[in-house]
């Protein structure tokens, strides 16, 4: 047998992977414990219907690893004399240490399924003392012998007393055919926290790989060597193939059926058949949830049953009336079927065949009124009033959802329109402050965050329903203000960019009108400036003795001044033979009285 | 509520009743204990056990498929491999504990015993004489054998002829089995 620190425990390999184990209530072991004794009431032991776990085959060191080391230093030895009480020793320890009793119980995540019928008598090993022998054995210094009824007291029961019993999964039942292979090839059901052998790569539950390897560390399939706290692995695909299978409710009464994955939820809060903690604080026993709502006390008390006269249990009534009640039962008055007595109601209301009933498509005209069997087939097939019925419903189904949604609507405009007026008082308030931007104005004053004194009231004065909503709602204006902003500077920009584009262009254009203008202007004064230098050639040429100008046959409108400028002359004919050089022609110099024409 | 093993103690059973291997008639002793079956095995055909019919009884141990299964043979049998008493003790490589894997299925232990009877194995034997006699005289063993039969394994059945000094040397398992 592996104990002590050695030991592995795969569930809290589970934990650590981070898988979601919730429907594994945190303190088994206290469970445990509390089960190990049958509970007495009225001085008679009653026969428990949570079965022991057996403490004989694998001392529960095997099973409740120590995490860490200070954890190891709160568990007895292995192989001390105080191993007697090893299920005890591990699961509860002294008040003061309630941590670390949450973390012993919490990596006990599964029930070890016990390997003996629960009637066993407490023989020679130590390990299987009763709590009972426990308590008479007088050991002040272990706090594990304490009496039920301080357990009662301390506040660790009270924790104890919100715990559901684990979901059995091996005890499953599985809706849909589950293929062959998400089973374990050891309890051949379903996989429950599967794990993957490393080296040859053969799956099982955590719990069973857990017992065969504490028996052997060899694979179950294929006997190869297997570390268990190295050769292990967790294989999501299977996990998810696994959730989507469809199961039914474990509990008994209850018709529920999901997906295995939502079954914890279910289990643990919402099936009305789950076995909770008797609403006595005083009982230790379970019953229905159902049952335990009401104000109906401790249904853990005996009372004589209406019909057989034996003494039973409240909560145990109506299994007794199906198990071993004689008398209780009567014939139903139309179809003859032994049913119990005050179940006929349900009876002649639900089952009775014979019972007269009317179609369900009554309300939209059918007149039948039968016998159940009866109407039950003429249901099915026969009546005409069928498809208009669905029709009807289908109709008044969607009204519902119209005037639904009409009420939506207008109490979202309700909400609109206070919250306009509010904004606009609001805005009137505080639209001084920021009177010098005139354009601003009207959104400046919700941001200004600072200004409690107005806030504060809003508030106070029961608008919001809480400082979260009010918080939230301060948020969400803030955010469209801002957003009305950012659509404000956007806008801005376009205008100024449009702006500048408009001016700049006109600008551009009577830059460009100018220029030509300028241009022109030069071209006139050059044409000037070369008419008035032909016409000053000309009068020297006339002067000096009639020469004509080099190459030049252009008469000249304007009669030059005197012959004293000979230099004049000269200069001139420089000028234009340097143009002649260059080789631009003059334009139209044979007609000398035109300007160039633009 | 050792439902996980009740679950597959039921599966076992019910696959071993739907298909049961040739021959074999599988029951349980009673009908509330899915861990004590009683098995009527006929001798494979063209074996010296032909004809007759032979009791198996097969103890679950209650950490059942962590723990090998106990086989024995109700009805006495001449065999290498079965202890020439009344006892029945098989010697079967997949039941011994070492060897036991939590996998193995009911079925193929049927199976494999059957097998036994069809081909006993004398390299591993329980009973050396009766291994020797077979290697070394196979007419001799076949006329005992024969005889065996003729004496033993003819007519219904009976599986409370459990030997009684089980109770004293078998496991404490096996102690309440014969006193029924």
């Amino acid at each position: 047998m592996l104990a002590g620190p050695r030991c592995r425990n795969f569930t809290s390999l589970y934990s650590y992977l981070g898988l979601s184990l919730r429907h594994i209530p945190p303190d088994i072991p206290a469970l445990v414990a509390q089960c190990a004794t049958p509970p007495v009431i009225n001085g008679r032991v009653l026969p428990t219907t949570v079965h022991t776990y057996s403490r004989r085959a694998h001392p529960p060191q095997a099973w409740f690893p120590p995490p860490s080391p200070p954890h190891n230093a709160t568990m007895p030895p292995p192989n001390t004399p105080e191993e007697g009480v090893p299920t005890a020793g591990a699961v509860v320890p002294a008040p003061a240490n309630t941590s670390a009793t949450y973390i012993l119980g919490r990596h006990h995540l599964y029930p070890e399924p016990p390997v003996s019928p629960p009637p066993r008598v407490p023989t020679a090993p130590p390990a299987a003392t009763t709590e009972s022998s426990r308590a008479t054995t007088p050991n002040p210094s272990r706090s594990s012998s304490r009496p039920r009824s301080a357990s009662r007291d301390s506040s660790a029961s009270c924790s104890n007393r919100s715990c559901l019993l684990p979901i059995n999964y091996q005890d499953l039942h599985y809706e849909t055919e589950v293929d062959k292979s998400l089973e374990c090839p050891i309890c051949r059901t379903p996989f429950h926290l599967p794990l993957t052998t490393k080296p040859c790569g053969h799956t099982f539950c955590a719990s069973c790989l857990d017992r065969a390897l504490e028996i052997q560390p060899l694979c179950p399939i294929d006997r190869t060597p297997l570390d268990a706290s190295r050769d292990v692995c967790h294989t999501r695909i299977v996990l998810d193939q696994l959730d989507r299978l469809r199961v039914r409710c474990p509990n008994r009464g209850c018709d529920y059926i999901c997906a295995r994955e939502l079954l914890p939820v279910h289990y643990e809060r919402y099936c009305e058949y789950t076995m909770v903690h008797c609403p006595d604080p005083d009982c230790d026993l379970r019953v229905a949830r159902a049952d335990a709502r009401g104000d109906r006390g401790c249904l853990h008390t005996f009372t004589t049953c209406q019909y057989c006269g034996k003494e039973v249990m409240v909560a145990g009534l109506e299994e007794h009336y199906d198990a071993d009640c004689g008398g209780h039962t009567a014939k139903c008055g139309h179809c003859n079927a032994i049913v119990v007595r005050h179940r006929m109601e349900k009876h002649t209301a639900k089952d009775c065949p014979r019972t007269m009933v009317a179609c369900k498509w009554r309300p939209f005209g059918c007149s039948e009124w039968a016998p159940r069997e009866v109407v039950e087939k003429h249901e099915q097939g026969l009546c005409v009033y069928q498809a208009i019925g669905r029709l009807a419903r289908d109709r008044m189904e969607d009204r519902m959802i119209i005037n639904e949604l009409k009420e939506r609507v207008s109490a979202m405009d309700e909400r609109l329109r206070k919250s306009e007026k509010k904004e606009k008082n609001r805005s009137r308030d505080g639209g001084g402050h920021f009177g010098g931007i005139p354009s601003a104005a009207p959104f400046m004053p919700d941001l200004d965050l600072n200004h409690s004194p107005r806030a504060a009231p809003s508030y106070n004065g029961g608008t919001w329903e809480s400082p979260e909503d009010y918080m939230l709602a301060q948020f969400e204006r803030i955010e469209s203000r801002m957003e009305d902003l950012r659509k404000m500077i956007m806008e801005l920009d376009g205008h100024h960019t449009m702006r500048l584009l408009n001016d700049t262009m006109r600008l551009n254009e009577q830059i460009a009108e100018l220029g030509s203008k300028v241009g022109v202007l030069g071209m006139h004064t050059t044409w000037l400036m070369n008419v008035q230098r032909q016409s000053r050639g000309q009068q020297r040429a006339g002067t000096t003795g009639g020469t004509p100008g080099p190459g030049i046959g252009v008469a000249g409108g304007v009669s030059g001044g005197g012959g004293s400028a000979g230099g004049r002359e000269e200069e001139a004919r420089r000028y234009f033979s340097s143009s002649n050089d260059v080789g631009l022609p003059l334009r139209r110099n044979s007609d000398g009285r035109n300007p160039p024409r633009l | 509520m050792a439902s996980g093993s009740q679950k597959r103690l039921a599966k076992e059973y019910a696959d071993c009743t739907k298909t049961p291997p040739t021959g074999m008639s599988i029951h349980l002793a009673n009908e509330s204990d899915l861990h004590k079956w009683h098995v009527t095995l006929e001798g494979p055909a063209g074996s010296v056990y032909a004809g007759g019919r032979f009791g198996l009884i097969i103890t679950l141990p209650t950490d059942y498929p962590f723990k090998a299964p106990d086989v024995r043979f109700a009805t006495r049998i001449y065999h290498p491999n079965v202890t020439n008493d009344n006892q029945g003790g098989i010697c079967l490589g997949l039941l011994k504990s070492g060897n036991w894997k939590p996998s193995t299925r009911l079925l193929s232990v049927l199976e494999a015993i059957r097998g036994l009877l069809a081909e006993p194995q004398p390299d591993d034997p329980l009973e050396a004489r009766i291994a020797h006699e077979y290697q070394n005289d196979r007419k001799e063993f076949e006329k005992n054998a024969r005889s065996y039969v003729n004496h033993y394994a003819k007519g219904p059945v009976k599986f409370d002829v459990a030997p009684p000094n089980v109770n004293a040397s078998g496991s404490s398992k096996d102690g309440a089995a014969p006193s029924r």
